[in-house]
């Protein structure tokens, strides 16, 4: 298997992904070896069957890397440093993988995300390997106006790999895009790390430093136009129009951070809005544990993990309609990610009747606990099935 | 039940008539059939919004005139019309065919608003005196579970003023969902009437069967007449179900288990949306009724009743004891399909606490708005149960989920009680 990321270097879905997936597929019998990029400290395997393998060097995480929305070519905005990281690294992983074949006899190649799937088509060609390829997201996702260096990686990667696999219907409609033949194309859904986000501290939940008795709303993700964080502040405005108590919190970072602050100012609403910047896992845990509701306004989101992670901890969820957890779960909340009024007016819900949050969120739990990364690992491994060589 | 009409199946010789005669003999009783069909339709809300201007009446703010007027019209060309021009054919054909009704003023209101035709095919029915109405709640309330009954015995009172208009006096009181205990038994025979219909549940009958006629605990000339959820739901759900083994259900099949069926009185209660609606019309449902009237009259000891005439037609056999609500919803058959969770009861209580204030403005139309919102539909709508259940509720429901539901009705009922506050000032 060919990742770009792994804990605890991970800045997005498709390395918490990979690591929850290749535990889980261990624990099926399956023997994986991950190759990913050297993260300058030694990520170490601790699952049985899994074996870590860093090739070359790269200190880029892609999805972050972009700088701002406006102006330059999308060459620029990912830079050519990034182009050339991703060449190197997919020589190297090549080369590599093809060395450990003389050795180990792989059944499989798979890909994630358009980082990896050159070397995955020249070792399909190679060493005459079934190829499978996931889509976390596309550049039609992340990109309003796509590069077409990137989009051409991913029209071939659907091209070559003998089967597509993508994280939600949604995400496979993009994928069918990029030209991928629809009988290749199998939808296997994120899950969510079980036990990890249960109840978290109450004491601290109720009585953290920042609350002052103010009930919380949480956006959490990159700051970027996809991710809706703008129609958060927007809608927070109404909320507090008519609810002066409450505090709305936004947690990562990204390009629009700039412009967010500046906007949460000029709608005046600054003193009940707090940017947390990026937060670490066991922050994560203890915000979601605190809020009384979390929002994802997202324009577009391929799963959005986080939603099931705020499910877990009992944590209402007010999901946008262009998500693609909202295809499996029904114990949230949904909005038009456009809807201010309808957003606010949900969050106001949820944050004024007890008896809603009290009844969703032991059904947002339980949800949550049935979509584990256990039953991401047996859909792929079924994907396997359909074409292993045996 | 008619475990011997199961085997039995299907069979045409020249013998049959005689041997169908047989075993009304062998029996030696006879054995009433009561039909009765339950006909609402809820008056669905608006998606509310708190920040758009309400103009206009609280009426037009709240309700859903378009959506209402949409599935009445829907459901009447597929159910109500071609259901009601059936059963006045096979009255005119069985001068010993009978059936019973129950239409909630919900339903009454909408025809009269919508399309007055509906009501006029039902008075039709009426007409031929063979066709019986049932009482209940105007509004298809949860009133008779208010602490006070004052309102459930208004409601009362508006719905047989409702009955009057489409010649109809009721005789047997049938509570919203079948809602039944021995208290609102022992209200419903306060108010004069016969009989009361519920379901016919092990919990309370235990080992009796319920095609009996029984007297209620508490209470001296009631009597209960109880469904037969078996055969009930033989007709409005499985009917069509393929995997089940009698799949086809025929006429005289479904004849012959009642034929064989014991005691003295079977009750067969559906929803009226079962015809055209629920099942459709390419399920063959309308074949089935046009011939079921002539295969029940083949057989000698079978005999149409309506619920009012079974209300005296035998002693009762038994006395039943239910000093809990039941009903006929979900599989638990109590009050937790409108009051099952936390949401669903902080709504029911607001609606009580609106009372009071309410009945000291005496306003007409925010009385009559608080009634509307008393429909359990806006309830059942909120339940979260577990899925085969939630299947049920939410082919019924008008919003996505329960919660989105939640959110709508209990906006509506905090803007309606802004309202009152404010006017009580």
């Amino acid at each position: 298997m060919l990742g770009w990321e792994f804990p605890p270097f991970i800045s997005g879905g498709l390395g918490l992904h990979c690591y929850e997936l290749t535990r889980e597929l261990c624990k099926l019998g399956v023997k994986v070896d991950f190759f990913m990029p050297k993260s300058g400290k030694q990520v170490r395997s601790e699952t049985p069957g899994l074996e870590i393998i860093e090739v070359a060097e790269t200190s880029l995480h892609p999805y972050l890397a972009r700088k701002s929305k406006s102006g330059g070519s999308a060459a620029e905005i990912y830079g050519w440093n990034l182009q050339n990281n991703i060449e190197i690294y997919n020589a190297d992983a090549f080369a590599t993988v093809s060395d450990f074949s003389k050795e180990r006899k792989y059944s499989i190649v798979h890909c994630h995300d358009w980082l990896t799937s050159k070397a995955g088509g020249k070792l399909k060609a190679k060493l005459r390997l079934p190829l499978v390829q996931t889509f976390h997201s596309t550049e039609f996702d992340r990109n309003s106006s796509p590069w077409d260096y990137v989009l051409n990686i991913e029209r071939s990667a659907a091209a070559n790999a003998d089967r597509v696999i993508a994280v939600s219907r949604r995400m496979a409609n993009q994928v069918r895009r990029l030209g991928a033949d629809e009988s290749k194309i199998r939808v296997v859904y994120n899950g969510v790390t079980s036990g990890g986000f249960m109840n978290g501290n109450h004491h601290e939940a109720k009585n953290g430093k920042f609350r002052r008795g103010r009930k919380i709303v949480l956006f959490l993700g990159r700051l970027t136009e996809q991710k809706g964080p703008v129609q958060f502040l927007h809608s927070a405005k109404k909320v507090l129009e008519q609810d002066q108590n409450v505090l709305f919190v936004l947690a990562g970072t990204g390009e629009l951070l700039p412009l967010l602050i500046n906007l949460s100012i000029e709608l005046g609403i600054v003193g009940n809005v707090m940017f947390l910047g990026y937060i670490s896992e066991d922050e994560k845990r203890r915000i979601y544990a605190m809020s009384d509701v979390y929002v994802m306004p997202s324009t577009s989101e391929p799963f959005g993990i986080t939603a099931l992670e705020a499910m877990s901890s009992g944590t209402p969820v007010i999901l946008s309609k262009t998500t693609g957890v909202g295809e499996v779960v029904r114990g949230a909340l949904r909005v038009d990610f456009w809807d201010i009024n309808g957003m606010a007016e949900k969050i106001l819900a949820v944050l004024k009747y007890d008896a809603l949050r009290k009844t969703m969120s032991p059904y947002a739990q339980a949800e949550a606990s049935y979509l584990t990364w256990k039953r991401t690992a047996e859909d792929t491994l079924r994907v396997y099935q359909e074409i292993a060589i045996r | 039940m008619g475990i011997v009409g199961r085997k039995a199946g299907r069979r045409k010789s020249a013998g049959d008539c005689a041997r169908k005669r047989m075993i009304g003999e062998q029996r030696g009783i006879n054995l009433d059939i009561c039909m009765y069909f339950q006909v609402h339709q809820p008056m669905r809300l608006r998606k509310f919004s708190l920040f758009n201007e309400s103009a206009g009446s609280l009426f037009d703010l709240y309700f859903d005139h378009d959506l209402n007027e949409r599935i009445l019209r829907k459901v009447a060309t597929k159910c109500y019309f071609p259901t009601n021009s059936l059963l006045l054919e096979l009255l005119d054909e069985y001068p010993d065919f009978r059936v019973g009704f129950s239409l909630t003023g919900v339903f009454m209101e909408q025809c009269k608003r919508f399309m007055p035709e509906v009501l006029d095919s039902f008075k039709a029915l009426a007409d031929t005196g063979r066709v019986d109405f049932l009482a209940e709640t105007y509004y298809h309330s949860l009133s008779s579970l208010f602490p006070k009954k004052d309102e459930f015995f208004e409601q009362l009172a508006m719905h047989k003023e409702a009955l009057a208009g489409i010649h109809a006096n009721p005789q047997v009181f049938r509570n919203t969902e079948a809602m039944f205990s021995n208290e609102i038994a022992w209200l419903a025979e306060g108010k004069g009437y016969k009989g009361i219909m519920t379901e016919g549940l092990e919990s309370f009958l235990g080992w009796r069967s319920p095609n009996y006629l029984y007297s209620v605990k508490g209470c001296k000339k009631i009597r209960a007449l109880l469904r037969n959820y078996k055969l009930s739901d033989d007709v409005g759900y499985r009917f069509s179900a393929r995997w089940w083994s009698e799949y086809p259900l025929t006429a005289d099949k479904y004849a012959a288990w009642l034929a064989s069926s014991p005691g003295e009185v079977v009750n067969i209660f559906m929803d009226y949306e079962t015809f055209g609606e629920h099942q459709w019309a390419d399920t063959g449902i309308f074949q089935f009724m046009r011939s079921l009237p002539g295969e029940v009259l083949n057989y000698p000891h079978l005999h149409f009743k309506t619920p009012a005439e079974v209300a005296e037609s035998v002693p009762p056999k038994g006395e039943i004891d239910v000093p809990n609500v039941i009903s006929w919803a979900d599989m638990e058959r109590d009050t937790s399909a409108w009051l099952g969770n936390d949401m669903q009861r902080a709504c029911f209580t607001m609606l009580q606490e609106l009372e009071q204030p309410l009945k000291e403005l005496q306003d007409p139309e925010l009385l009559h708005i608080w009634r509307l919102l008393q429909n359990s539909d806006h309830l059942y709508y909120l339940s979260t149960k577990s899925l085969s259940d939630q299947d049920v509720h939410n082919y019924f429901s008008p919003y996505d989920n329960p919660f989105e539901g939640f959110i709508n009705f209990m906006n509506i009922l905090q803007d309606f009680k802004g309202r009152v506050e404010a006017m009580k000032k």
